[in-house]
């Protein structure tokens, strides 16, 4: 550090997050950089935040501390955006039809019950917050991921920013739902000593249902990476979701489709309700709400995945 | 189990206990039946040793001090009862059977009959005392020492200012907490002995030792006949009085041997009573002798004074491996026994409860705690790595026989073997906090830059709980002072006054904050109220380390130590000839005084989102009608979070500290050295001190050790470790220990790949060259527990596949549906 980075300053991604000490998300102790934007629209999505690329207002109830004691927001907000919550009386609601996302508020909260979710970033801002672990990089063969969102959703910029890290012999992963313009993609790999790439069903009639997008192109590219990319250890992993893929056909079709391929791992991740909160922080609806993984289910599709290994 | 250094509750001690209890007997009967014939009893005080002690201390009035002690020992030896327990296969307790704790009337005699009658009532930590004990302590016991104890002389001895700041003028039986003694509960500081002489020798050839040095005195030298003769003559009758009090153990198991109608138990009482006659008077001929003589040596040390927090083990697996690989060659022992012999030391430890009976020395120490660290690992005097075929046995107990004795200490250096640390990191896992881990990249170092050689450095023992001694090298008994910085914040937001005392001016009247100007002007104050803090401890300090030796003496622990034997000295003397003086003054409440000076800095000063005025007003009100402001305090910056914002603040208090102690360490002739452990007083220290400008509320616990404040390292555990490394100040060599609990979910740790992940955190943490590092791997109960009161765990993270949250920010149905998972290893 200390060092002036000799790039464009004036490039920036929208980051909504980044996470240090993760342990699970490629190999060693690495950083995840979420970012925000996705072509798709899984209806069990747990980053609600996520989805669009632009910043947008997050409310947390539980973190208000009250109308009575509070309501800077209100005098904040010059739409009259912020009402009242009727069933609760003494929180706020934030009116969405009103309100015009210029996040006046959010400076205004004392207690970051009104947050902006996304931010600016630029490729310095980042290499800096991922390099602060370097010393664990070092150690464990960490280093950065970028999550989602959907990363390739801004490939470019990534690109930037993996170059940069690789320069600085910061490992480097991403994880991707796979759905981009291929010569994209294809970039970015140049930079990557991994990669993790979901594939959630073979299906497409059911794909295009449950994520609103059709896996034509996620298998496609799937097939390029594995041609021109026939070194790159991909991790491929499949979230189980009650309803759309927690059938032995379905896990044994992605199977079939993946498998004879020296650097490919395959992985399944449960189903989870962590994400439903933050639909109502958004003002947003949970589709998948009520939905529960039968945990036998989970553990006799896990024997089947693990026979690919 | 979130405290520092595994300090249990009696409630947290059930969990654990219920957990032993599921655990697969088998192959561990014996351990298993001690156990149980103790586990659920409460405490009981056994007044033999005051009782002795205080009978013959009134026969050798006007007699040298050390040598008083070490008649009251040999007349201790002679009449305490001596007990043999079912089962066991190691002898040598100083109460009755079951759990027991024993007096000290030389620390607190002026008050025991007051304290024994509140004691069963007390909430913390009770005990039982019968009708027949009570009354020996009241009629015999407590008259002898009123007007005698050295607290009721320190008291007396302190200058006004410093009183003030120590004890509460109405009764000075209560510390104050702003600047506080810990010299008064204990006779020495936290101790490790040089067991292996004992082994090696026997106290016969320490004996013998002090034996040609008497005849070699100059019969015309004023010292040699006053102050060597008498201290001679000390470790004579103190090697006489374990030899016998070992032997009388030899004779009961005879007879007990002779009554014994099971073929297999008379076999052990006889095996036991031939040990007890060889050892410890004689050098151990195996392991099972060396065993029982190290336990005999422990057991006397702890009727022959109290060490803060009970008197270490040392490096047991460097003095014992010669005993077991002779044996295991010679095919006179295997695996399975010597575990065995070693856990029925563990159940004998965990009958001994450590006593506090002042209310100062009780909220130091909380939950019966105690710290008698067992070091594995290391590297050798020559410099090589230690481990050998024992250190792996230790570290396997404690993941086969989670007991919470001993406190296990895992020594860690850049070289240490993967095996090594993935056992390390195994016994991590099982989450009772075991081992601890400590830096040998860090103590080496630093012991070196204080004067030692390199074979001493490298033997260092990990001493209490995160203390490292060269047991024939230091020299420093004296207890030390805590420092209360988080008062000192509050004295400078209020002129020299504390919400707490009223109109009493407390520290030095440093101006009204709401007429500063710049950050600058209010560092300034907040230094000096911290410097004049720190004036009062080293003045406190020094009377104390020149009054001690008139109070307390250790012949055992002197005679085991090579300067003392050398000079002549008892221990507790002075700058001993030849001795580093390793003391430390305590930093209370870093996390809290950081935060504090990060909100002020920031939001008063530079973005000005607040005023001085209105920040005074809402802790004076403990923020009631302010909350709004309170929550802009939460969310500024905070230590442990890698924010260099705070960490830069961080550095500057602790260098301030520093630079004070370099200063004037040299005069008291010590290293009284800058240490960041606060046991658990972090509780009494925060109960004077009202709101703070971290939002922090009156009265509430200050941060502990060198930890973030409660709940405010969200930014996970690479930050913490971290925030650590960027504020300490490495080119000061006036740093003692930093105490560091780091919170992981299960999962984080999971599998093959999780104990990988562990390993290299560890070894990032030893490049840190950061001192010491304990983890609480949470479980269920620590779910529920952070369910139920979410700001003491704001930073716990639970992974759930390819995503992770903070557990507290997770709704209630979602937390149930976690906490119902844990079981799974899917999170
Ligand atoms: S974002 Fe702007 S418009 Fe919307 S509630 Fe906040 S202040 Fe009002
Ligand atoms: S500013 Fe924040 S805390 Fe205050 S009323 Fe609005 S949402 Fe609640």
């Amino acid at each position: 550090m200390g060092e002036t980075f000799l790039f464009d300053k004036k490039r920036y991604g929208y980051v909504f997050n980044i996470q240090h000490y993760s342990v699970h998300d490629g190999p060693g102790i690495r950083t995840i950089v979420f970012l925000k934007g996705c072509p798709l629209r899984c209806q069990w999505c747990s980053n609600p935040e996520s989805q669009l690329q632009n910043p947008e207002l997050g409310y947390n109830p539980s973190k208000c501390i009250g109308i009575s004691k509070c309501l800077r927001c209100a005098e904040a907000c010059i739409y009259g955006a912020v009402k009242q919550d009727l069933e609760e009386n003494d929180k706020i609601l934030i009116d969405r039809q009103l309100c015009k996302e210029c996040l006046l508020c959010t400076e205004a909260c004392p207690s970051k019950a009104l947050e902006v979710f996304g931010k600016q970033t630029s490729i310095d801002d980042i290499i800096q917050a991922v390099e602060k672990d370097s010393a664990f990089y070092a150690r464990s063969g960490g280093g950065l991921t970028f999550s989602g969102g959907e990363p390739l959703m801004q490939a470019d910029f990534i690109t930037e920013v993996l170059k940069v890290a690789r320069r600085r012999r910061i490992n480097t992963t991403i994880e991707t739902c796979g759905y981009a313009e291929w010569p994209k993609f294809a970039k970015v790999c140049q930079h990557l000593n991994s990669l993790i790439m979901d594939i959630k069903c073979m299906d497409t009639e059911k794909h295009k249902k449950f994520t609103n997008a059709s896996n034509e192109l996620i298998i496609e590219n799937f097939k390029k990476l594995c041609e021109e990319f026939p070194n790159l250890p991909i991790l491929v992993r499949t979230p189980v979701i009650p309803g759309f893929n927690d059938s032995e056909e379905d896990i044994r079709a992605i199977i079939h489709f993946i498998k004879g391929r020296s650097n490919v791992r395959y992985e399944l991740l449960p189903y989870h309700r962590l994400g439903q909160q933050k639909y109502n922080y958004l003002g947003k609806h949970y589709p998948l709400d009520g939905m529960r993984l039968n945990d036998e289910t989970f553990n006799r599709l896990k024997e089947i995945a693990n026979s690919l290994e | 189990m979130e405290s520092c250094c595994n300090v249990l509750s009696p409630h947290e001690q059930r969990i654990q206990e219920e957990q032993l209890g599921k655990k697969n007997f088998e192959g561990r009967e014996r351990v298993f039946q001690i156990l149980t014939s103790f586990q659920d009893l409460r405490p009981k005080i056994d007044v033999e040793r005051a009782k002795y002690f205080t009978q013959s201390f009134r026969e050798t009035e006007g007699q040298p001090l050390v040598l008083r002690w070490a008649k009251a020992l040999k007349y201790t030896a002679e009449n305490i009862t001596v007990y043999i327990d079912d089962h066991q296969l190691l002898v040598g307790r100083a109460g009755y059977q079951g759990r027991y704790g024993i007096l000290f009337p030389e620390l607190d005699g002026d008050f025991l009959d007051v304290a024994i009658e509140q004691l069963p009532n007390r909430v913390e930590s009770p005990f039982d005392v019968t009708p027949e004990d009570a009354q020996v302590i009241i009629n015999e016991i407590a008259p002898y020492w009123k007007g005698k104890t050295f607290h009721e002389n320190l008291a007396m001895a302190l200058p006004e200012d410093t009183f003030k700041l120590t004890y509460d003028p109405e009764n000075p039986l209560n510390s104050r907490f702003l600047v506080n003694e810990t010299a008064t509960f204990r006779s020495s500081i936290q101790w490790v002995h040089d067991y292996e002489k004992v082994l090696k020798r026997g106290f016969k050839g320490i004996k013998e030792e002090a034996q040609q040095k008497l005849e070699a005195l100059d019969p015309m030298s004023p010292v040699d006949n006053m102050e060597k003769k008498p201290f001679l003559e000390a470790v004579i009758i103190t090697c006489d009085a374990i030899v016998l009090w070992a032997k009388r153990h030899a004779k009961l198991a005879a007879e007990l041997a002779n009554k014994e109608s099971d073929a297999q138990r008379k076999q052990e009482l006889q095996d036991i009573a031939e040990r007890c006659a060889w050892v410890p008077e004689n050098p151990a001929r195996d392991f099972r002798e060396a065993v029982q003589s190290q336990w005999f040596t422990q057991m006397f040390s702890r009727i022959e004074q109290k060490t803060g927090t009970i008197i270490s083990n040392g490096r047991m697996d460097q003095y014992f491996y010669p005993y077991y690989k002779k044996d295991l060659e010679e095919g006179r022992i295997n695996e399975d026994q010597a575990t065995e012999l070693l856990e029925c030391m563990w159940v004998a430890m965990a009958q001994f409860i450590d006593l506090y009976l002042s209310p100062t020395g009780g909220a130091f120490n909380e939950g019966y705690a105690h710290w008698e660290a067992v070091t594995v690992g290391g590297q050798t005097p020559d410099g090589l790595d230690a481990t050998n075929d024992l250190t792996y046995i230790f570290l396997k107990s404690k993941q086969e026989f989670p007991l919470n004795y001993p406190d296990l200490a895992a020594r860690i250096h850049s070289r240490a073997p993967e095996r090594y640390l993935y056992e390390v990191a195994e016994t991590i896992k099982e989450g009772t906090g075991f081992p601890k881990l400590i830096n040998d990249e860090e103590v080496v170092s630093l012991l070196l830059s204080k004067g030692a050689c390199f074979e001493e450095a490298y033997d260092y023992a990990v001493s209490g709980c995160a203390e490292c001694r060269m047991p024939n090298r230091d020299t420093y008994t004296s207890g030390n002072p805590y420092v209360n910085f988080a008062a000192a914040v509050e004295l400078t937001l209020y002129n020299g006054k504390m919400l707490k005392f009223g109109d009493e001016v407390v520290g030095l009247q440093t101006g009204d904050p709401t007429n500063f100007k710049t950050w600058d002007e209010f560092w300034n104050a907040y230094v000096a109220q911290q410097t004049n803090f720190l004036k009062h401890a080293f003045i406190q300090q020094h009377i104390i380390i020149n009054m001690r030796p008139k109070h307390f003496a250790t012949p055992l622990g002197s005679l085991m130590h090579d300067l003392c034997m050398e000079t002549c000295k008892d221990l507790h003397t002075p700058a001993i000839e030849g001795g580093i003086d390793l003391g430390y003054f305590e930093l209370m409440g870093y996390g809290t005084v950081v935060d504090s000076l990060a909100v002020i800095k920031k939001l008063v000063f530079e973005d000005k989102k607040l005023t001085m005025a209105e920040l005074v007003a809402a802790m004076k009100s403990n923020f009631e009608g302010y909350e709004a402001i309170r929550e802009m305090l939460l969310n500024a910056p905070k230590y442990g979070n890698n924010d260099s914002y705070s960490d830069v603040i961080a550095k500057d208090v602790d260098r301030e500290a520093l630079k004070f102690t370099k200063k004037y360490s040299k005069e008291l002739g010590v290293h009284l050295d800058l240490r960041l452990v606060p046991f658990t007083s972090h509780v009494p220290f925060g109960k004077v001190v009202s709101a703070t400008p971290n939002g922090r509320k009156a009265w509430a616990p200050l941060s502990d050790g060198s930890s973030a404040s409660h709940g405010a390292d969200v930014n996970g555990p690479t930050a913490v470790l971290m925030s650590n490394f960027n504020s300490k100040n490495y080119n000061f060599r006036n740093r003692a220990a930093r105490l560091l609990n780091i919170k992981l979910s299960p999962t984080c740790v999971a599998g093959e790949e999780g104990s990988a992940k562990l390993v290299s955190f560890i070894r990032t943490w030893c490049d840190l060259k950061l001192w010491h590092l304990q983890f609480n791997i949470v479980n269920k109960e620590t779910l529920l527990a952070a369910k139920k009161d979410p700001s003491k765990y704001r930073g716990l993270i639970v992974r759930v596949a390819g995503y992770s949250a903070y557990f507290v920010e997770l709704s209630s149905d979602l937390q149930d549906d976690i906490i119902a998972r844990t079981e799974h290893s899917a999170i």
